[in-house]
């Protein structure tokens, strides 16, 4: 048997080491007793209750809880409804410009992608706020949730929905009792996506905000400038975490699906 | 309507058809699906429609349900004209290839689903769904999910779906096709029954002949946008119209030659292959000296060691291949002049005596009654 060979297991350490360790650090440093940053002092919750007590970062907090609960509530409408357009209505004049619009956000370097909004919101004078922030969020995520929705539209049997149709549904009652109930899965999991998006942005929020509409990683980046706390270490284990559940409650809507799929 | 109880409506000119498919054409771009197509189908039929795959026989199915609009022509069902009339409001169901499950409803509310579009009250819908469970046997499975029936299961779901609404007029895209053989021959004879005991029009789209022999009252073959042949399976059988027709539903021997007239054996042949005359009953009306062909189904070649005791339609050969199928072998039979003969023979002797095997020098007869006279 070669799978647990010396070199196998030693590649895996040093993978998973490269990319977890600093992560680890930091949230074990989350919980240090001591303020110095590279000194265990024994383990404590104290930085946490800090955190609880520093209105800055618990409005930070709550500004980037808005921004990406509007922002991936926004993106999955219409991210989902991009994927169905180009799924179900076949060809159509533009397809292809449409089709490479959607995906446009998703390889253009984020600084041009946060540039270009900043301009565009200057042009259009539109003030910098909570409002930008959340409307440059959906423009990028939206491209996401549509990759989503229409990989899993790819493998939808379209005569499920002639035969609604056939049963004497209407159209419209169709898409609500047929078709969006079955592509459900994909558009919670592409939500769950923007969410994360949304919630880890640095460069596009820099960007795009304004005065009193600074979101956890700007909060997080301007006060590392000051010298990294244990207080950051705590933000950040938090983050951290809500970030990973969002991941895989999103990768497990995913695999049921697709289990789901393999037994009908 | 007069309602006349006759097994074969379509001989009685008195008999209204049921579904009349009037001129239509379908076309997508240049691609001409359905050819200026016209039918006739009468009340509680089991039609069948045989084709190659892309002979447009789905198109014509999908046009009936209306999920394609035809380029011209209309469709009457029961003298009303459905052209028009989009899918959610026909009263016509369809049964899909793919089943179409919705697969997040149990077996329950799929079955109910097209009750539940009508408004019907929750008692009637209750009591349909229940008796089209008992119907398709599937009462213990009521509260499963698609994704837990096997293929037989889900077909016999989709069925009592596309049954429920008690259509006019059911239509099967190949609703077969995905069970295994065991599976599907004792199916077509459920199918038969549910057919016979609702009372409902069927119309079928296969492209096992087979099958469409099996549960048909009568097929329409099709090729390329058209219909070649609507006649009873007996009747496709035993006397296609043309080579095509003939080569399409089973197996066929064709004797290419030129007509010489009539004596009181039969219609003559001047056959290609053994250079010398060859008979059957049925006459035709053409020029001496036209070219005709002979259709031979392999049953109705006799096979045998010794010189049949007539002097006519008697040919010559060796055995080149067996196929053995335990109530009946098929032999090909090399000619002299090298053409190969396809002929089956019911095993009735158990032991090998009688047995032919390969290389043996054999003669082929048939009885003019047996050919079929072909102008195409």
């Amino acid at each position: 048997m070669t799978r647990f060979s010396k070199f196998n297991v030693s590649a895996i350490i040093i993978g998973f080491t490269f990319l977890y360790l600093p992560i680890i650090l930091l949230i074990l440093f989350s919980f240090n007793e001591s303020r110095l940053v590279t000194v265990w002092a024994g383990f404590s919750t104290k930085w946490y209750v800090e955190l609880m007590q520093n209105q800055g970062i618990k409005d930070a907090a709550w500004v980037t809880f808005k921004v990406a609960f509007i922002s991936s509530s926004v993106a999955t409408f219409l991210g989902t409804i991009a994927g169905l357009v180009m799924t179900r209505f076949g060809k159509f004049r533009g397809r292809t410009l449409f089709s490479g619009m959607i995906y446009a956000p998703m390889v253009m370097p984020e600084v041009i992608l946060g540039l270009s909004t900043l301009l565009t919101f200057i042009t259009l004078a539109i003030d910098r706020g909570v409002l930008t922030v959340t409307l440059a969020h959906i423009t990028f995520s939206m491209c996401y949730v549509s990759v989503i929705i229409q990989s899993r539209m790819s493998s939808y049997d379209d005569s499920i929905n002639e035969a609604a149709l056939d049963l004497g549904c209407t159209p419209f009652r169709t898409f609500l009792l047929i078709t969006f109930p079955i592509i459900l899965p994909a558009v919670v999991s592409g939500w769950l996506l923007s969410f994360t998006m949304s919630l880890d942005d640095l460069v596009i929020a820099s960007f795009t905000s304004g005065p009193g509409s600074t979101t956890l990683p700007m909060k997080i980046y301007s006060m590392v400038r000051l010298g990294v706390t244990p207080e950051i270490n705590a933000v950040s284990t938090i983050l951290v975490g809500l970030v990973t559940a969002g991941v895989i409650t999103a990768s497990l809507i995913g695999k049921r699906q697709r289990q789901q799929l393999a037994q009908s | 309507m007069t309602e006349t109880t006759t097994t074969e409506p379509w001989l009685d000119s008195n008999q209204k058809p049921y579904i009349q498919i009037e001129s239509v054409t379908k076309k997508f771009g240049d691609f001409t699906a359905i050819d200026n197509l016209s039918l006739d189908i009468y009340k509680n039929e089991f039609f069948s429609l045989l084709g190659p795959s892309g002979c447009g026989k789905t198109t014509l199915l999908r046009m009936l349900a209306g999920f394609e609009r035809f380029t011209e022509g209309r469709v009457l069902v029961d003298g009303e004209d459905i052209s028009e009339i989009p899918p959610h409001l026909r009263p016509i169901n369809m049964m899909f290839q793919s089943y179409a499950l919705f697969p997040h409803m149990t077996v329950e509310k799929n079955i109910a689903f097209g009750l539940k579009q009508d408004k019907l009250p929750d008692n009637i819908i209750n009591q349909r769904v229940e008796e089209m469970l008992e119907l398709v046997e599937l009462t213990d499975f009521a509260k499963r999910k698609p994704g837990q029936l096997s293929g037989g299961q889900s077909q016999r779901v989709a069925l009592a779906r596309s049954l429920a609404k008690q259509p006019k007029l059911l239509l099967l895209d190949e609703p077969l096709g995905a069970l295994d053989k065991r599976l599907r021959e004792q199916t077509q004879f459920e199918l038969m029954d549910i057919q016979e005991k609702l009372e409902v029009t069927f119309v079928i789209v296969t492209h096992d002949q087979e099958e469409a022999m099996t549960v048909s009252s009568r097929i329409g073959v099709m090729d390329s946008g058209k219909l070649i042949q609507v006649a009873t399976p007996t009747q496709i059988y035993e006397a296609p119209i043309n080579r095509e027709v003939a080569d399409f539903i089973g197996d066929v021997n064709i004797f290419k030659g030129i007509y010489k007239g009539q004596d009181e054996t039969g219609t003559q042949l001047l056959s290609e292959d053994s250079k010398s005359i060859i008979y059957a009953t049925q006459k035709v009306d053409v020029p001496v000296g036209n070219r005709i062909w002979f259709a031979l189904r392999p049953e109705k070649l006799e096979i045998t060691r010794k010189l049949p005791e007539v002097d006519f339609n008697i040919l010559k050969g060796k055995i080149e291949d067996i196929g053995y199928g335990g109530s009946f072998s098929t032999y090909h039979v090399k000619l002299e002049n090298g053409r190969q003969l396809t002929a089956i023979r019911a095993n009735r002797e158990r032991t090998a005596e009688h047995h032919l095997t390969w290389g043996d020098e054999v003669y082929l007869h048939w009885a003019p009654h047996s050919a079929v006279v072909l102008l195409s």
